[in-house]
């Protein structure tokens, strides 16, 4: 294993929505993260809303964000909708910033 | 980069002469109400006319179908069947408005060319959007209710242009008859129907709500269609009570959909009060109190609690769902197009720092202003309200256009 999920997510939380300013780590939308030992990435995540006109520019943002670490040959974005993401899957930064 | 698609946010080239010609319009049809005398005011009158094609066409519908473009395909969930088709509808849309609203006021003969000219215009979009809902596998609710509004807004411009020629003298039809049927299907069927559709996708998208059921909403399109088809039948074929049916039916389709904007407003887990969300506070409160007054009408049976009803529907329901949302849509699209390229490479800034918040708030509160003195002008017959009210509202239409600007020429 190249890098720890950890490592990736903090890799990953650079990538911002425009839309609500949190990034997508701390919005709880990135629900895995896993690199083998050649340093190919599979990330999991998912998007507050099915209908997200940035969908396909979020997963690439995400690509690249991983892409710029070192060593790594390949990154998998995999998008679900299972489970459905909710507010409660934020940190509690994000929350009380929302007000909810 | 290169290999993101563009299907989900159309060139803003594209979009923008829809905005800013309607918000052009907003100002104008502000303007315009100087111009009424509240003792002539009926559903009948030229200058009434007028007025309501001037800001449903060129406001309402300019903007409706330019967020179209770019909402169309975030609904539908496939990619524009043409989106440059576009390009010729504002020019069409814009042509035929004036042209109808001169007609109205000036010159009955113009009428037919307007409304041939709109008609153009509406039926490359309706096509247009047609067209796209083919390439879609399995429609879902929200994408049914894009297919059924469109549908009635086909027969909406059919019954129009056949009133437009008979107004002219062209052809010899009973208007009397088709115009409850063209208000019900253009406003009922169609805006109504798109509102509908496209705020449940959008309005929990802004304020991130999950988990409610969409049961009313399936309701409320529903009742509305059947009230907008017994409308449209009975008028045609003079079964009085058939028509009241219709009404009852979309009012009480309204409700459905209130009741399932209240949940996701009751549970949005973002509650912060940006000028998005006290627009549509301001729409959906002026949704209900034209309710209330449209039913005080059929007790009491003065017309100036109708004009005040439909008065708060366009220009307080319908009009402050449009602005609110344009402060969404066009830092979208601005956004897209400057500073998405430029993510990771150097700061970008957030949707919302795209907002002017000086003159978007000053729209909403000299508009909302200026809607509350209109309203109660028409119930009270009130020449110095309605000039007050539209001095109100000409100061918010000239804010909203900065806006406008601000948000497109955002560097």
């Amino acid at each position: 294993m190249l890098y720890t999920k950890e490592e990736l997510f903090l890799a990953i939380s650079t990538v911002i929505d425009p839309e609500v300013g949190f990034n997508l780590v701390e919005m709880g939308l990135i629900y895995d993260a896993k690199s083998d030992d050649e340093g190919n990435v599979k990330v999991t995540m998912t998007l507050s809303t099915k209908a997200c006109p940035l969908h396909q520019m979020i997963v690439q943002w995400v690509k690249e964000s991983v892409e710029k670490m070192d060593g790594i040959k390949e990154v998998e974005v995999e998008v679900v909708w299972e489970p459905v993401w909710n507010i409660s899957m934020a940190d509690d930064n994000v929350k009380k910033a929302l007000g909810a | 980069m290169s290999s993101i698609s563009q299907d989900f946010a159309p060139p803003f080239k594209l979009i923008a002469p829809f905005f800013i010609l309607g918000s052009f319009f907003y100002l104008i049809t502000a303007l315009f109400l100087f111009s009424i005398n509240i003792e002539d005011l009926s559903f009948v009158n030229p200058q009434v006319l007028g007025f309501v094609h001037l800001f449903l066409l060129g406001f309402v519908m300019m903007i409706i179908f330019g967020a179209m473009a770019q909402l169309v395909p975030v609904v539908l969930e496939v990619g524009h069947f043409g989106v440059e088709l576009f390009y010729a509808i504002w020019p069409l849309l814009l042509i035929g408005t004036i042209l109808m609203v001169f007609g109205f006021l000036y010159s009955p003969q113009l009428l037919p060319y307007g409304g041939v000219v709109v008609l153009v215009s509406m039926m490359i979009f309706v096509m247009e959007i047609f067209m796209t809902i083919f390439k879609v596998e399995k429609l879902n609710l929200v994408m049914s209710s894009v297919l059924i509004s469109n549908t009635f807004l086909f027969f909406g411009i059919i019954f129009g242009l056949l009133m437009a020629l008979s107004y002219a003298g062209t052809i010899d039809v009973d208007i009397a008859s088709l115009l409850k049927g063209h208000i019900s299907l253009v406003i009922g069927g169609y805006i109504t129907i798109t509102i509908m559709g496209l705020s449940i996708v959008l309005v929990p998208m802004f304020t991130l709500s999950h988990g409610f059921s969409m049961k009313p909403l399936e309701i409320a399109i529903s009742l509305m269609s059947v009230g907008v088809i017994s409308v449209v039948v009975a008028t045609l074929m003079d079964i009085v009570f058939l028509e009241y049916i219709g009404y009852l039916l979309s009012a009480i389709s309204m409700l459905f959909y209130f009741y399932i904007i209240y949940i996701i407003y009751k549970t949005r887990p973002r509650k912060e009060n940006d000028v998005y969300a006290i627009s549509l506070m301001f729409s959906y409160i002026s949704m209900l109190v034209a309710l209330a007054l449209g039913v005080l009408y059929f007790i009491v049976g003065s017309e100036n609690l109708l004009l005040a009803s439909g008065w708060l529907l366009i220009y307080g329901f319908f009009s402050f769902l449009i602005t609110g949302h344009i402060y969404k849509i066009i830092p979208f699209l601005v956004w897209f197009e400057k500073f998405s390229p430029l993510v990771g490479k150097q700061k970008v800034p957030m949707l919302a720092d795209m907002v002017p918040y000086k003159s978007s708030q000053a729209q909403f509160v000299f508009s909302a202003v200026g809607v509350v003195l209109i309203t109660i002008a028409l119930v009270v017959q009130s020449n110095i309200l309605i000039s007050a009210g539209a001095s109100f509202l000409v100061i918010g239409a000239l804010a909203f256009i900065r806006s406008v600007f601000y948000m497109i020429n955002f560097k």
